[in-house]
């Protein structure tokens, strides 16, 4: 980005370091607006003692994109409706997540699957969101496929020219030693795989 | 997701399908807000629509605690005069 060596110092960016690293800097002034115990007690990561908002919120933007598509046309949002809106956002994932996550800890599972997320929503009273997310995973699914599908192709088509290249670059070193005494066998090697007569003979007059 | 406590690794399936079912959250939440406030005659949601659906929907309970019905401080400070007086008349 810049030259300066300024633009290592988070306070000049406008955003504190910890958001940057999470491993430098430990900004201790920082006052974060009570959140609710989210802050202290972060696992396996010692160094992020307060999260910012940007850490625990998801992009207003994009849920009042969301929420204007839920809506008719003509309606307006207000703007605290959109910021509670986001709140609650993280407050469902969360909800969700702890429910999951339990039934995974009594099923003696350390990592949560989709049929967790989709059982805790059936218990949670989403399961009106139970067909249609199936529906999405099913179709997520084939997509994710399809990309695998076209990377394992291209890599064996990458192959078999390689292939192609060593099997008739073989025989040739063989077919100019051999014929290093007599004048009109030598070979020249070129970039094509055909062999020329014609340019055999003219190499020798 | 990683921020509720004991939660260690996550499935990209179940990502996959907890980002899509904040998205369908998010319009059914605003499309029951809007419904409740449509009936006064604005097209505006409002912070009070979100906070009456929480109330009334047993889908949305879980979000009371975070969307309090606001009221204005004067009625708040005269319902605290009126129990005090309640508790003078005990």
């Amino acid at each position: 980005m810049d030259g300066d060596s300024s633009t290592t110092d988070a306070s000049q960016l406008g955003i504190t370091g910890e958001y940057m690293t999470g491993s430098h800097f430990v900004l201790q002034s920082q006052d974060d607006e009570g959140d609710e115990g989210l802050n202290d007690h972060e696992d396996g990561n010692g160094s992020k003692d307060n999260l910012r908002e940007q850490d625990i919120y998801l992009p207003i933007a994009n849920v009042a994109r969301i929420m204007k598509n839920g809506i008719p046309q003509t309606g307006k949002i207000a703007k605290d409706a959109k910021e509670c809106v986001q709140e609650c956002v993280s407050e469902f994932i969360s909800f969700i997540t702890s429910e999951a996550s339990e039934r995974c800890h009594q099923e003696k599972r350390k990592t949560i699957n989709g049929e967790d997320i989709l059982f805790a929503m059936s218990t949670l009273g989403f399961d009106m969101y139970v067909e249609p997310l199936k529906l999405y995973l099913q179709k997520f699914r084939e997509a994710m496929k399809g990309e695998k599908g076209i990377s394992t192709v291209t890599v064996t088509e990458g192959m078999g020219e390689e292939l192609t290249d060593e099997s008739f670059t073989n025989p040739l070193p063989a077919g100019i030693i051999t014929a290093d005494g007599q004048q009109q066998n030598v070979m020249v090697y070129t970039t094509s795989y055909q062999q020329i007569p014609g340019v055999q003979q003219l190499q020798f007059s | 997701m990683k921020s509720s406590p004991d939660v260690s690794c996550i499935n990209q399936d179940a990502l996959f399908l907890t980002t899509k079912a904040t998205e369908l959250f998010v319009q059914h939440l605003a499309l029951s807000s809007y419904k409740n406030g449509s009936g006064k005659g604005t097209n505006t949601l409002s912070y009070s629509d979100l906070a009456r659906a929480a109330e009334e929907s047993e889908t949305f309970q879980f979000l009371t605690d975070i969307l309090p019905k606001k009221i204005l401080a004067r009625d708040y400070l005269k319902s605290l005069e009126e129990m005090d007086k309640d508790d003078d008349n005990l």
